[in-house]
């Protein structure tokens, strides 16, 4: 998939273009509103990453022409200044999604894998783990056709996040700001996430054992997948 | 006391003391100028019968050595020429009785002796005191009233005069000092007075104010300014570590060093991010628009937060005896004061303490309380806890860094809602939430 990353900030910009491309995304990088929006006119994306805060174009000026000549690609709207506004103005004029600086990369894939199931339509999305099987569409988790319905939605969510990132380490940071990150509190170092899958690991040992699930000593989980 | 009350006091006291003065005094004052209008009348009298004397003659009172005797009917003057034996001269006014007929009466008598076709003669005029009191009754009743109505028209001007130069103060006062809301006073409208003392009093509020507000302002800005600024630079550190941290070829003892940056860095991330929400509320950046059932975004908060009682063994309950509906409020801000709330009510609390939530409508008042078992505040610390990175002594040697409470103030602030903070050592501690009635839906 193509993706366009506008960012004038350099350093991040580079670190967008490692990460993605390390996913299989061929992407291409524009530091200034200018030459993006020569960019768009002449080229097709799937996804343009925009940061609204640019030096010499209007970000949603932006937006609004590249939605003229890219009107399939799906836009993620990525800015340092948070304000509410902006994001209702953003989402008001096409933005799919919104991310604010500073953001985990794990958190930009995963939105940018949810616009795709969302646009393709995926139905079905069924992972097998072990003898269990994680209904991503649904969100449902069952063992041998039985629902396992004590996981609850947090629970689910740490799962599916996991799977999203299989193979791959993901730190407990990044686990607890996907499913904490709206919430502003006074605590930065927190096990809580520790607790959630000591949780999630004795509701599934009822059914059988998740040995999928595994705990990276001293840095994480992940959820190992032979495919 | 108010000011114009202390004036209106002085006023009336003040005229209220020269009203007792001259109600004494006249009684004399009166009398005095009875007198002294009785002696010119007699002197008046006296040199009458001078001229006359001087023009006819003694022959014109006195004929063959009689003495000359006159009253009127009531006896009130009396007129009597006399030849004169003493030797020296006399011409003097005082009282004295004579007997008139059958009476004995008080008289001003003036006696005066002259020379008169060789002879010396004694002149006596005499008005009876009665006469000169009569008229002292009537003086005095009428000086009285006379008074009395021009007290009491100065006591009505003097307070007219005060109404009128004191409104540019009361002015003042009620539109710059009483129910503004510190530090936001809106825009300055100047108070009309000819009073200059009161101008410069009115212009020095306005410069105090103004001088405040944007200091506030700069202060805020600042804030604001500072954080959006950090934003980019952690965000450029953080996807550096990120990408760091997936790259295969780094061994795990880096990768848990790399760990430990992002745990530095998610602490600089959540202060500068905490920072920046209270800025955004200060500035009024959010919208007051949602409303939900108060048992809801309680639950919502539990559904968050329960995952942390589990550590400390926490018994939590709710007790929602009255359901209101909030309204006009923002939800992300409420559900982050209530989980800021409950948080510390898990941190600062024992293994196995109890947390307690409370939602109620009693006298008159929609109340959330929070009260928790926890080690307590010390009394003397609670007007402190709100204060931005204060840490109290007590506190643990907790992964916090002082933002919790005065995001709990600010967003309570933005709404509006009173925190009351009762606790007691070892105790426990109750923060208890007070809605106001805007924020109640029906």
């Amino acid at each position: 998939m193509n993706v366009l990353i506008i960012e004038d900030e350099k350093a991040l910009a580079k670190e967008l273009e490692i990460f993605l491309t390390n996913y299989n995304y061929v992407c291409e990088v524009c530091y200034d509103g200018t030459s993006a929006s020569e960019r768009v006119a002449v080229n097709l994306y799937d996804f343009i990453l925009i940061d609204l805060g640019l030096p010499d174009y209007e970000g949603l000026d932006l937006l609004k022409e590249a939605k003229a000549s890219n009107p399939d690609a799906a836009y993620i709207i990525l800015t340092a200044r948070a304000e509410i506004y902006d994001r209702i103005k953003g989402l008001d004029m096409g933005a799919d999604d919104y991310l604010a600086k500073p953001f985990s990369l794990l958190e930009l894939q995963s939105r940018m894998q949810a616009i795709t199931r969302r646009k393709f339509g995926l139905k079905n999305n069924i992972v097998e783990l072990g003898e269990f099987q994680v209904n991503l569409t649904d969100r449902i988790i069952t063992h041998n056709d039985i629902e396992i319905s004590a996981v609850t939605k947090k629970e689910f969510d740490l799962i599916a996040y996991l799977i999203l990132h299989k193979n791959r380490t993901v730190t407990r940071n990044q686990l607890s700001e996907h499913i904490w990150g709206s919430i502003i509190n006074d605590d930065y170092d927190s096990n809580y996430i520790d607790a959630h899958i000591k949780n999630i690991r004795k509701k599934l040992n009822a059914f059988g054992p998740p040995d999928w699930l595994e705990t990276v000593r001293g840095l994480g989980y992940k959820v190992k997948i032979n495919a | 006391m108010k000011l114009r009350t202390k004036l209106t006091l002085f006023n009336a006291i003040s005229k209220l003391v020269i009203v007792i003065l001259f109600v004494l005094l006249l009684p004399v004052l009166i009398k005095n100028i009875n007198i002294n209008y009785t002696d010119s009348r007699l002197r008046k009298q006296r040199d009458e019968v001078l001229q006359t004397v001087k023009n006819v003659g003694i022959k014109y009172y006195i004929e063959d050595g009689k003495s000359y005797a006159g009253y009127t009917p009531i006896k009130d003057v009396y007129v009597s020429l006399d030849e004169d034996t003493t030797a020296e001269n006399l011409d003097n006014i005082k009282n004295e009785a004579r007997k008139v007929e059958a009476d004995t009466i008080q008289y001003r008598i003036l006696s005066h002796n002259f020379k008169a076709d060789k002879k010396k003669y004694l002149l006596e005029i005499g008005i009876s005191l009665d006469t000169v009191n009569e008229r002292t009754a009537p003086l005095q009743s009428i000086a009285f009233m006379v008074l009395v109505v021009m007290i009491i028209l100065t006591i009505l001007a003097d307070q007219l005069y005060s109404d009128y130069i004191l409104r540019p103060l009361g002015l003042i006062i009620k539109t710059k000092l009483i129910g503004q809301k510190f530090p936001n006073f809106g825009s300055y409208k100047q108070v009309e007075t000819t009073t200059d003392d009161f101008h410069h009093l009115d212009i020095s509020i306005h410069e105090m104010i103004h001088t405040i507000e944007s200091t506030f302002q700069k202060e805020r800005e600042f804030i604001s300014n500072a954080s959006h600024e950090l934003m980019t630079p952690i965000s450029i550190l953080q996807s550096k570590i990120e990408n760091m941290f997936e790259q295969e070829d780094i061994a795990d003892e880096i990768k848990g060093r790399l760990l430990e940056m992002q745990k530095i860095l998610n602490r600089l991330k959540s202060i500068t991010k905490t920072l920046l929400l209270i800025s955004q509320i200060e500035n009024d950046q959010f919208l007051k628009e949602d409303q939900i059932r108060v048992s809801s975004l309680l639950q919502e908060v539990y559904d968050e937060i329960s995952i942390r009682f589990q550590d400390k063994n926490i018994n939590y309950s709710v007790e929602v005896r009255d359901d209101f509906l909030l309204v006009n409020i923002n939800k992300f801000l409420l559900f982050n004061l209530l989980f800021n709330l409950i948080n510390n009510a898990i941190k600062y609390n024992h293994e196995n303490g109890d947390i307690h939530i409370e939602a109620s409508h009693e006298n008159g008042e929609y109340v959330v309380e929070i009260i928790d078992s926890g080690i307590g505040i010390n009394p003397a610390d609670i007007p402190f806890i709100f204060n931005r990175f204060k840490k109290l002594k007590q506190s643990l040697q907790q992964d916090s860094f002082g933002l919790g409470l005065p995001i709990v103030k600010s967003i309570a602030d933005f709404h509006r809602i009173r925190i009351d903070v009762a606790s007691e050592k070892e105790k426990g501690s109750t923060f208890k939430l007070i809605f106001p009635a805007s924020l109640i839906g029906r």
